[in-house]
This record gives C-alpha cells, structure tokens and sequence, in this order.
C-alpha cells in the first residue's frame, strides 16, 4: 500500500503542475497545515470523490478572493473584473478535478484502479469534510503567488468492500 | 475554406479555458461553438458537420465515450476529428475510446504546446 509521505508527495506535485500550467501561478507550500484559508471568513470548498482499492475524497479550500483570482488566471481575465459566483465555483471544481487527475496518473500503478466523482463545490463558512473514524488524512496548505492561502487534503482508506 | 471547431465539457469555465488554449497554440478556426453536453453536442451534430470536436470524458447525462460512438454513426460525422480531453489517464482507457472513434487524446493540465501537437496533424 502507498504510503502517506508518498500520497503528501503526490498531492503538492500535482497541484504544483496544475496551478503553473492551466492557472500560471507559482505555488509554495508553508509549514502550518492545521489552519484553512484564514484571509477571509467564506470559503469555497471544492471537493471530487473517488473508489477502487482506496476511496476516499481530495478537497481544495480557499477564500472568495482567492477564487476568484485562480479563476480569472485560468480564463485570462483581469481579476479585478466581476466574476459571477458560478464562473468562481465552476473554476474551483475544475481546479479539484485537475488535481484528482494529476494524482491519480501519479499514483495508479501503487493503487490500481481508481473511478473518480464530478466534482462539487460549495460555499460557506468553517466547511469541513469527512470520511468517517478510520480515514486516513492528509493536509496541505499552500500559498499562491505569496498572497493567497489555498488548503489541500486528501481524505483516504482501503475499500470496504 | 476555414475550419470550424466543437468544444464539448459540461464546465462552462472549462470551455473558455480551452477556447483561449487552442488561441494560444496559434490554430485558427473560422467557427467555434459550445456544447455543455453530449446530448446537447449530437442535437448540434445532426444539424450540420464541424471539422474538429474537443470532447472531455467525465460529464453527466452521456458521457464523451458515449459521445464518441454515437457521432461516428452520424453520416455529418464521418469527417469529423475527435479528440477527447480529460483528466483520465489510465492507458485502457485512452485505448478504448481510441478504438470507439477518436481521433487523439490530450490530458488535463495541458498546455497550448499540447493542442498544437494533437491538431495539427489532423487538421493537415
């Protein structure tokens, strides 16, 4: 079974290709993960399922601002220009959907097969999410361009069935 | 006589995204359209032939394999190049949607070096 530093790996190697070539931000991983994205009080949590050998769930949690400055790279827009909250979600689940992508080509061969979800996102307050007591988690909390706060975790563990 | 070009992904945002990368890469298409579906793509097919669709796999409704098999039956279609663009990258899954009818496959991040290498030669 792959091991946890090796998922952590992964996860940040994924995100860092995603956010370099479809949003042309840089991407930095800092020390404290047990904090969200504290710059603003809503976040968008954009999250993607997925079930084989090992199930679980990768989510992607950022501010408003930070959102909509990830959607405006990836479209090419100025960030500045009003974005509607749908264009801000959809970004997001594209973003969660691209990661899962990129993780999943890394990591399917330890794995084996692994059938990935569409991804949702929703917008509030102090959003969490779970997997149940004997789920494995991984957090990753980045900034982006040295400016915005962008949590990553990967909930995970062997299929029940 | 210019070229006309499909992007089919139930993401809004991805569409747009796709649409700047294929501007980036320095292709030039005379039409563009959009299709937010595979169903909503066949209804436009039938309508008339496009000379390249870019299609994701993973939406709802029908899915862009689903897609794939059921434009090749469309006599609109027989000229048409396929290639799918998604985040699933296992290798049975690139052969099978390969062998249902497209036409190239391009995975997600990408960039326009990318869609300039997939559609060039297609479009030749």
């Amino acid at each position: 079974m792959i091991t946890t530093m090796s998922l952590r790996d992964s996860l940040l190697d994924s995100a860092k290709e995603v956010f370099e070539t479809m949003a042309f931000m840089a991407l930095e991983e800092v020390a404290d993960e047990q904090e969200g994205p504290g710059l603003e009080n809503e976040t968008l949590l954009g999250t993607i399922t997925f079930k084989g050998d090992l199930e679980g769930c990768l989510a992607i949690c950022c501010g408003c601002r930070c959102a909509r400055t990830i959607g405006a790279n990836m479209l090419g827009a100025d960030p500045d220009e009003p974005m509607s909250d749908n264009d801000m979600s959809d970004a997001i689940g594209e973003v969660a959907n691209m990661v899962m992508g990129a993780l999943k080509a890394r990591i399917q061969e330890e794995v084996g097969t692994m059938e990935v979800s569409i991804p949702s996102v929703v917008r509030g307050r102090e959003l969490r999410n779970s997997l149940g007591e004997r789920a494995s988690k991984i957090s990753v909390m980045v900034n982006l361009e040295e400016e915005h706060s962008v949590q990553f975790s990967l909930l995970y563990r062997e299929s029940q069935a | 006589m210019g070229k006309s070009l499909m992007i089919v992904d139930d993401s809004a945002t991805m569409r747009k995204i796709i649409m700047r990368t294929v501007r980036m890469s320095g292709l030039e298409f005379d039409r563009t359209e959009e299709a937010g579906s595979g169903v909503e793509a066949l209804q436009k097919l039938q309508g008339g032939p496009v000379d390249v669709i870019l299609c994701d796999i993973n939406m709802p409704e029908m899915n862009g394999t689903e897609l794939v098999k059921k434009a090749r039956e469309l006599p609109t279609c027989s000229n048409t190049k396929i290639v799918m663009v998604s985040t699933e990258s296992a290798q049975d899954l690139i052969d099978q949607v390969m062998h249902d009818g497209a036409d190239g496959y391009i995975t997600k991040p990408f960039t326009p070096e990318k869609f300039q290498e997939k559609l060039t030669p297609l479009l030749n």
